[in-house]
C-alpha cells in the first residue's frame, strides 16, 4: 500500500512542477537568508578574534590605561616587582598614509625581546630579518607581502606617515611572510615596528598603549595580580584578556541578534510556503486520497507519505538554500561588517570562514521547520475518514466551521506573544513573542476572511450584480485554501510594514536629533569619526587657530576617549561648549538650568540614553570614573538622547576633564558663526588650516547632517535588504499558491463558461476573487504590521540598544502596503486569469 | 654556550629572538620529547653580519679590575658563566648553573643616533638558569631575554652587579672586590640563592687571558676565570628549600670573532679534582668529526700556577651515549687520559638528561670524576656542556 502512496504521491508531484518548485524555493531562500546572517556574523566575529589574538595575542591580562597610555616605568615596575611571568609592553596606534588621508594603517610597536610566549602571529615570521636593524635603525618597520603589494611597496622602500600633524616616514625592512590565510588577513595593514621605533613616530616616548601580561591560573596569579594592582598607577586597569574581548563581542550582541531574528522571520515565511503547499496539495488530493484511503491506506500512513513529501522539500530546499547562504554571506558580511565598523569597532573581514557547523544547523532547521509546517495538513489528510474524504463540499465546510476556533486559538496565541513581550529581561524572549505575535494573527486569518466577506457579501451584490457575489462567496467557499494563502500574504505585508515603520521612526528621530544637536555652521573632525578606534588626537595648537579664523564667534571642542572599565571600555566625551551650543542638548533633567549649573559648578556629568539604560541610572545617581587621580564619583546631572553609539557614552566638561586626566588632545571641532558672517569664507579658511592637519576634515552643518544620515542608512541598509528578502519570499510564494489555486478551478470556471460566463467575465471574476483576497490581506497587515513596529521601537528597539524613538507612521507606508497586498493578490489572479479566459469551455471542462 | 663563538652567540640570538616562540621563561621538562627547532646552518647565520665597528681582540693585554668584570660594549658578545655542584642536608645534592649573555646588535657608537625613545638600544642581555635536582631526578631550564632599558637588565663593575629582571649576580656594596658574590635567580617555584667566596684566585686561559678561537687575528676573546669558588646558601626546588654548601667556577668571556670554518659544535669540561687541582678543556669539532686544532686545556695547581695543554696531549674517548626521546645524540661518558700528567679519569653525568630545550638546545649538566693519578685513585665534580648536538649549532 505504502508503494502505491509513494507512488500517486510522485506522480502528483511530478504533475505540480511548479508548486513543489515554490515549496523548495520558499525553504531555500528562508534557510539562506538564516545561513548568511549566520556566517556573516560569525566571520565578523572570527575575524575580531583573529586580530585579537593577532594583536592582543595569547596575553592572559591587559594593563590597559585610559587616555594619554601608560607611563613605561610602570612596565619596570611590573617586571622587577609585580611578577615573574612574561610581560610584554605593547605601543599601539591607527596611522594615516600622508598621500591619502582616508587610508589608515595600524602601527603595532612590540618588543621583541620580550614578545616570544604572546603573539602567535609572529611565529616563524621573521626568517631572513635583521633583527638587529630592526630594533635599531629608526623608522624600521615590517609589513605582510600583501600589504606591500596592495600599497606598490619593496623592501627598503619608504612610506611616508601623517602623525598628530607632521609628516613620519617609515621604511620597510622586511617581509612578513604568512602562509596561514588567516593570520595574513589579522596582519593586514598592519605595520610592525619595535617598541622603540612606534614611540618615536607616535611622539609618545615614554608612554606604552598597555602591557600584556601571561600569568598560569591558580592562587599564585592572585597573588601577583594583588600586588600588581599595587603597583599601577590610578588611571590604569588590569583586566583579563577575556573580559576585555568579551566586553567587546558584547557590544555588538544586540546587533547580532536582532540581525538573527530578522533572518528568522524569512525561514518562518518560508515554512509558511512549505505549510501552504503542504496544505494545497492536500486539499487537491482530497479526492484522490480519499480513494487511496478506501483501497486500504491507513491514516498513519498518509500522514508520514505527507510529512515524508514535506521533509524531501525541506531537505532539497535546504541543501540549495544553504549553497546559496554561503553566496549570499559573501554579500552580507560587507553589510554587518560595515555596520559594525561604522557603530562599534574597526574589523577587517575579507572572506567569509564557513564553519560546518552553522551550515549543518541551517540545514535541520530547514528541514524541521518544513516538517513541521506541514504537521497540520498531514494530520487532516490523515484524519478525514475514506468515505468524507471523497466529498470536497466537507473539507470546505469544517474548514469554516472551524474558523471561529481557529480564531480562538489565534488570539491565544496573539496573547501568548504579549506576555513573552513583557518581562524585561530576555531579548530572546522577547523575539520569541514577535514571533508567538504574527503566527496568532496568521490564525486568524480564516475567520477574519469569512467575516470579512460576510460584510462584503451585501455590498458587492447590489455593486457588480451576481458575477459581485460570485466572487465574495467563491473566497468564503475556499476558505481551505485562500485563508493560508491571504494569511501569508498579510504577514509579508506586515513584516514589511513593521520594519518600514521602524526604520522609518528611526530616522525622523535621528533627524530630528541632528537637527537640534548639530547647531554650530561648521565641523572639524577626523576622517574616521565613526569608528572607535583611537586615531591620534589634535594638539591645543588646532584649537587656538580654529578659534582665531574669520567669522567664527563660539567653538566647540569634543575630545572622545575610551576609560577602562570592569564592564569593558566606558566612552567619555570632554566637551567644551559655546554658549550656544547648550540649548541644543535635549536633556531629560528635571530642571534644565539646575542640570546645567551642576555641568558648569560641579563634579557631574550628563550620560546618553543608551548609557544610563545600560548602567541603570537616572538623574541625580552617581557614577563611578576611573580617573588618574584615583575612581571618583560624579553626579548624574542629565541624561542627553544620543544616537551616535548603542553603547552609551558620558559627556564630561573640558575643564573638569582636564583637571583628573592629563590630556591635551583634540578629537572634534565645532565653530559658531557671527550673525551674518559669511559661511563660504570661514569654510574656506578651515579647509586651508586643515590641510595642514592629516586626517582632518571640515564639514558644514549640511554635509554633517548629510554625512550622518549616510552613516544612519548604511547601518540599516541590511535590515532593508532582510525586509526585502523576507517580503519577497512570502510575495512569490502568495502569488504561485494563488495562481495554483484558480488553476486549479479550471472545472469550475469551465461550468461557469458553459453556462454563458463570456471570457471577459470570467477574467473579471478571477481578478476580483484574488483583489478581494488581497484587500483582506491588506487590511490585516497594517494594523499587524504597526502592532510589530510598535513592538520593534518600543520594546527590542529599547532592549537592544536603549534608544528612544517617535513612532511615527506615515500614510504613504501604509498606503504603500495597502497597495503591495492588492497588487500582489491581483498579479497573481491575472496569469491563470488571462490563461482561463483563452481556453474553451469543452476544454476546461476536461479538466486537468 | 661560554665555548660557543661570540660572533655565532649573536647571529643565532637574532635567530631565536625572531623565531623564538614559546620558548622564553618556559621550564624545560625532562619527561616528554620537544620538537627540534629547526635551525639555521652556522653558514647562514654567519653571512651578512658585519663585524665592521666593534673592538676586536687582537693581543694579549693586561686586564684592569674592577673595570674588566662590568660590561664591554664595545665588544660584540660577553658572558659572566657560573657552574657548580650543591650538596644539601640528608644526602640532597644539586648542580647550578647560572650565565648572563650580553649581545651587541651594532657598535656603541652607532646606536642611539638621533633616537629618543628609552627603548632604542643596540644591546640586548640574555640569561640561562638551570637547576639539576639529584636526589628526585628532575631537571629545569629557564630563560630570560631582556633590552637594558629602564633599569630592566645591566651590568657594572663598580659595585658590582649583572642583573636581567629579578636574577642577578650582585657583588659587595662598599668594596672594589668581586667576593663574596651574590647569586639570585628563581623561576615557576624553583631558584637559587647563594653566596661565593673565592677559593683559588684568578686564572688566565689561553695567552695570559687572550684565548684564540680561530685561525684569523681577532678571531679570539679576551677570558679569565674563578675555577674554585665555596658556594652556600639556598635551594629551592617545587617543594621545599634546602640549605645547601659546595663548590663553584666562574668563567668570563668577551669579544668580537667568529668560529673558525666547518666548527659544528665543542664539548667542554671544567673539573675540579679532590687534591685541590683543576682541569679545564675542550674540543670544536668538525662535521666530520675530527677536532679542530685551537683545541687546547689547562690544568691548574693548588697554589694557582696553570699549564696549558696542546690537543696532542688529550685523548679524549666516549663510552656511552645517551639519546632524546626526540632522538637527539649526546655523549655521555668520556675516558680521559693525559699520559703527560699521567692522568687517567672516567667522567660521569650525574644525570643523563640535563638537556637544556630553550631557544637553543645544548646539553650542560654536572658530572663526577673518578679515576687515577700515577696509580693513586682521584675523584672530583665539575660541568660538561656539549653543544652542537641537536641541530644547532650547525647541523650534522
Amino acid at each position: 500500500m505504502s508503494r502505491l502512496l509513494r507512488r500517486s504521491s510522485r506522480r502528483y508531484w511530478l504533475r505540480h512542477p511548479l508548486q513543489a518548485f515554490l515549496a523548495v524555493a520558499g525553504v531555500a531562500v528562508g534557510v539562506a537568508v538564516v545561513l548568511a546572517i549566520d556566517l556573516a556574523n560569525g566571520s565578523a566575529a572570527k575575524a575580531f578574534q583573529l586580530s585579537t589574538d593577532a594583536i592582543s595575542g595569547r596575553a592572559s591580562h591587559q594593563i590597559v590605561s585610559g587616555p594619554g597610555g601608560l607611563p613605561e616605568e610602570i612596565f619596570a615596575r611590573i617586571v622587577l616587582e609585580g611578577t615573574r611571568s612574561p610581560a610584554a609592553p605593547v605601543v599601539e596606534e591607527t596611522v594615516v598614509l600622508a598621500a591619502e588621508a582616508s587610508r589608515s594603517l595600524r602601527l603595532l610597536g612590540i618588543d621583541p625581546i620580550a614578545e616570544a610566549p604572546f603573539r602567535s602571529s609572529f611565529d616563524g615570521l621573521g626568517r631572513g630579518i635583521d633583527l638587529g636593524a630592526f630594533l635599531q635603525r629608526p623608522g624600521a618597520v615590517l609589513i605582510t607581502q600583501e600589504t606591500a603589494a596592495q600599497l606598490g611597496l619593496e623592501v627598503g622602500d619608504s612610506l611616508q606617515l601623517r602623525v598628530r600633524g607632521k609628516e613620519k616616514s617609515v621604511t620597510v625592512l622586511g617581509l612578513l611572510k604568512v602562509w596561514d590565510r588567516q593570520r595574513r588577513l589579522a596582519l593586514k595593514d598592519v605595520l610592525v615596528a619595535d617598541i622603540s621605533t612606534a614611540q618615536e613616530i607616535l611622539g609618545g616616548s615614554g608612554r606604552l598603549s598597555r602591557i600584556d601580561l601571561l600569568l598560569p591560573a591558580g592562587p599564585s596569579a592572585e597573588v601577583d595580580l594583588k600586588k600588581i594592582r599595587s603597583l599601577l598607577p590610578n588611571s590604569a586597569e588590569l583586566l583579563t584578556s577575556a573580559a576585555r574581548s568579551g566586553a567587546v563581542t558584547g557590544m555588538t550582541a544586540a546587533f547580532r541578534l536582532n540581525l538573527r531574528a530578522l533572518s528568522l522571520l524569512a525561514l518562518l515565511c518560508g515554512a509558511f510556503l512549505v505549510f501552504n503547499t503542504s496544505r494545497f496539495s492536500v486539499v487537491q488530493r482530497w479526492m484522490l486520497l480519499g480513494r487511496l484511503r478506501a483501497l486500504g491506506a491507513t491514516g498513519r500512513e498518509v500522514f508520514r507519505q505527507v510529512l515524508g513529501e514535506a521533509a524531501v522539500f525541506g531537505l532539497v530546499g535546504s541543501l540549495l538554500g544553504s549553497a546559496l547562504g554561503i553566496l549570499l554571506a559573501t554579500g552580507l558580511v560587507r553589510l554587518v561588517t560595515r555596520t559594525i565598523n561604522d557603530l562599534y569597532f574597526a574589523v577587517a573581514v575579507h572572506e567569509i570562514s564557513i564553519a560546518p557547523g552553522t551550515v549543518l544547523a541551517a540545514i535541520a532547521l530547514g528541514v524541521t521547520a518544513s516538517v513541521a509546517a506541514a504537521w497540520f495538513p498531514a494530520r487532516e489528510a490523515a484524519r478525514a475518514s475514506p468515505r468524507r474524504t471523497l466529498s470536497r463540499a466537507h473539507l470546505e465546510a469544517s474548514a469554516r466551521r472551524r474558523a471561529p476556533r481557529l480564531a480562538a486559538a489565534g488570539g491565544g496565541l496573539f496573547l501568548l506573544g504579549a506576555l513573552a513581550l513583557v518581562p524585561e529581561g530576555s531579548l530572546a524572549l522577547s523575539f520569541f513573542g514577535v514571533l508567538t505575535v504574527l503566527l496568532g494573527s496568521a490564525a486568524l486569518t480564516p475567520w477574519v476572511t469569512l467575516t470579512t466577506m460576510g460584510i462584503l457579501l451585501e455590498p458587492c451584490r447590489r455593486l457588480f450584480g451576481t458575477l459581485g457575489s460570485m466572487a465574495v462567496r467563491g473566497v468564503s467557499a475556499s476558505l481551505s485554501r485562500t485563508g493560508v494563502a491571504i494569511a501569508a500574504l498579510a504577514l509579508a505585508v506586515a513584516v514589511t510594514v513593521g520594519v518600514g515603520v521602524m526604520i522609518d521612526s528611526f530616522r525622523r528621530s535621528v533627524v530630528d536629533w541632528l537637527g537640534y544637536t548639530l547647531s554650530a555652521d561648521v565641523f572639524l573632525s577626523s576622517v574616521r569619526l565613526s569608528t572607535s578606534r583611537h586615531a591620534a588626537p589634535f594638539g591645543p595648537q588646532l584649537r587656538e587657530d580654529l578659534s582665531k579664523l574669520p567669522g567664527v564667534e563660539g567653538l566647540n571642542t569634543l575630545r572622545r576617549v575610551q576609560l577602562p572599565t570592569d564592564q569593558g571600555p566606558l566612552r567619555l566625551s570632554a566637551l567644551d561648549l559655546a554658549p550656544r551650543a547648550e540649548s541644543a542638548y535635549s536633556l531629560s533633567a528635571p530642571s534644565r538650568a539646575r542640570a546645567w549649573s551642576l555641568w558648569h559648578g560641579a563634579d557631574a556629568v550628563f550620560v546618553s540614553e543608551p548609557f544610563a539604560f545600560r548602567h541603570r541610572l537616572a538623574v541625580s545617581d552617581l557614577l563611578e570614573l576611573p580617573t588618574q587621580l584615583g575612581d571618583k564619583p560624579f553626579e548624574v546631572a542629565g541624561i542627553f538622547k544620543d544616537y551616535g553609539s548603542d553603547q552609551g557614552r558620558v559627556m564630561i566638561r573640558r575643564s573638569l576633564y582636564d583637571r583628573l586626566w592629563a590630556d591635551e588632545g583634540y578629537d572634534a571641532f565645532s565653530l559658531y558663526l557671527r550673525p551674518g558672517a559669511n559661511l563660504d569664507r570661514t569654510l574656506r579658511a578651515a579647509r586651508r588650516r586643515a590641510a595642514e592637519v592629516p586626517a582632518l576634515v571640515v564639514r558644514s552643518n549640511r554635509e554633517l547632517r548629510d554625512y550622518s544620515l549616510e552613516i544612519f542608512d548604511r547601518t540599516f541598509l541590511i535590515t532593508g535588504v532582510l525586509r526585502l528578502l523576507a517580503g519577497g519570499v512570502a510575495f512569490l510564494g502568495v502569488l504561485g499558491a494563488l495562481a495554483a489555486m484558480q488553476l486549479e478551478r479550471q472545472r469550475e470556471l469551465g461550468v461557469l463558461r458553459a453556462t454563458g460566463l463570456t471570457p471577459s467575465q470570467v477574467w473579471r471574476l478571477m481578478v476580483a476573487q484574488t483583489g478581494l483576497m488581497g484587500l483582506v490581506a491588506g487590511l490585516l497587515s497594517l494594523p499587524l504590521g504597526l502592532i510589530l513596529a510598535w513592538i520593534m521601537v518600543e520594546i527590542i528597539n529599547r532592549r537592544s540598544f536603549g534608544w528612544t524613538l517617535d513612532l511615527t507612521v506615515s500614510p504613504l507606508i501604509l498606503a504603500q502596503a495597502m497597495a503591495l497586498a492588492l497588487g500582489a493578490a491581483i498579479l497573481a489572479g491575472l496569469f491563470p486569469a488571462a490563461k482561463m479566459a483563452r481556453t474553451s469551455p469543452s476544454e476546461a471542462l476536461r479538466g486537468e | 654556550m661560554r665555548r660557543r663563538s661570540p660572533a655565532y652567540a649573536t647571529l643565532l640570538m637574532l635567530w631565536l629572538a625572531v623565531l623564538g616562540g614559546g620558548c622564553g621563561g618556559k621550564a624545560a621538562p625532562p619527561e616528554g620529547p620537544r620538537p627540534v627547532r629547526e635551525g639555521l646552518g652556522v653558514a647562514e647565520i654567519l653571512g651578512g653580519v658585519s663585524l665592521a665597528g666593534y673592538r676586536r681582540a687582537t693581543d694579549p693585554r693586561p686586564f684592569e679590575f674592577p673595570r674588566d668584570h662590568g660590561p664591554h660594549p664595545s665588544f660584540r658578545t660577553e658572558w659572566w658563566y657560573f657552574t657548580g655542584n650543591l650538596n644539601g642536608p640528608g644526602g640532597r645534592a644539586f648542580g647550578f648553573q647560572l650565565t648572563f649573555f650580553r649581545f651587541a646588535l651594532a657598535p656603541p657608537a652607532a646606536g642611539k643616533r638621533g633616537r629618543d625613545s628609552r627603548w632604542a638600544t643596540e644591546q640586548l642581555y640574555m640569561a640561562h638558569f638551570a637547576l639539576t635536582d639529584l636526589d628526585q631526578g628532575k631537571f629545569y631550564a629557564f630563560e630570560r631575554l631582556r633590552r637594558p632599558v629602564l633599569g630592566l637588565a645591566g651590568a657594572q663593575a663598580q659595585p658590582f652587579r649583572v642583573w636581567l629582571d629579578r636574577w642577578q649576580l650582585r657583588g659587595p656594596e662598599q668594596s672594589q672586590d668581586l667576593w663574596p658574590l651574590h647569586l639570585e635567580a628563581r623561576a615557576e617555584g624553583v631558584g637559587i640563592d647563594l653566596e661565593l667566596t673565592d677559593l683559588r684566585g684568578r686564572v688566565l686561559p689561553g695567552d695570559q687571558g687572550y684565548s684564540r678561537k680561530g685561525p684569523q687575528a681577532g678571531n679570539a676573546s679576551f677570558y679569565y676565570s674563578y675555577p674554585r669558588l665555596k658556594a652556600r646558601g639556598l635551594v629551592t626546588t617545587q617543594d621545599e628549600t634546602f640549605t645547601v654548601t659546595g663548590t663553584a667556577w666562574f668563567d668570563r668571556e668577551w669579544g668580537t670573532s667568529a668560529l673558525g670554518e666547518g666548527v659544528v659544535g665543542w664539548d667542554w669540561f671544567s673539573l675540579q679534582l679532590d687534591d685541590d687541582r683543576e682541569l679545564m678543556l675542550y674540543r670544536l669539532r668538525h662535521p666530520d668529526g675530527t677536532e679542530d686544532p685551537f683545541d687546547h686545556g689547562m690544568l691548574i695547581a693548588a697554589d694557582g700556577t696553570t699549564k696549558r695543554l696542546e690537543a696532542a696531549q688529550l685523548n679524549l674517548e666516549v663510552l656511552d651515549r645517551w639519546r632524546t626521546e626526540d632522538g637527539v645524540t649526546y655523549p655521555s661518558r668520556w675516558r680521559l687520559r693525559i699520559p703527560s700528567k699521567k692522568l687517567d679519569l672516567l667522567i660521569t653525568p650525574r644525570l643523563q638528561d640535563q638537556e637544556l630545550r630553550l631557544s637553543v638546545r645544548y646539553w650542560e649538566g654536572a658530572v663526577t670524576v673518578e679515576g687515577t693519578c700515577a696509580g693513586e685513585p682521584i675523584s672530583g665534580q665539575g660541568y660538561t656542556e656539549l653543544t652542537g648536538y641537536a641541530g644547532s649549532p650547525g647541523r650534522r
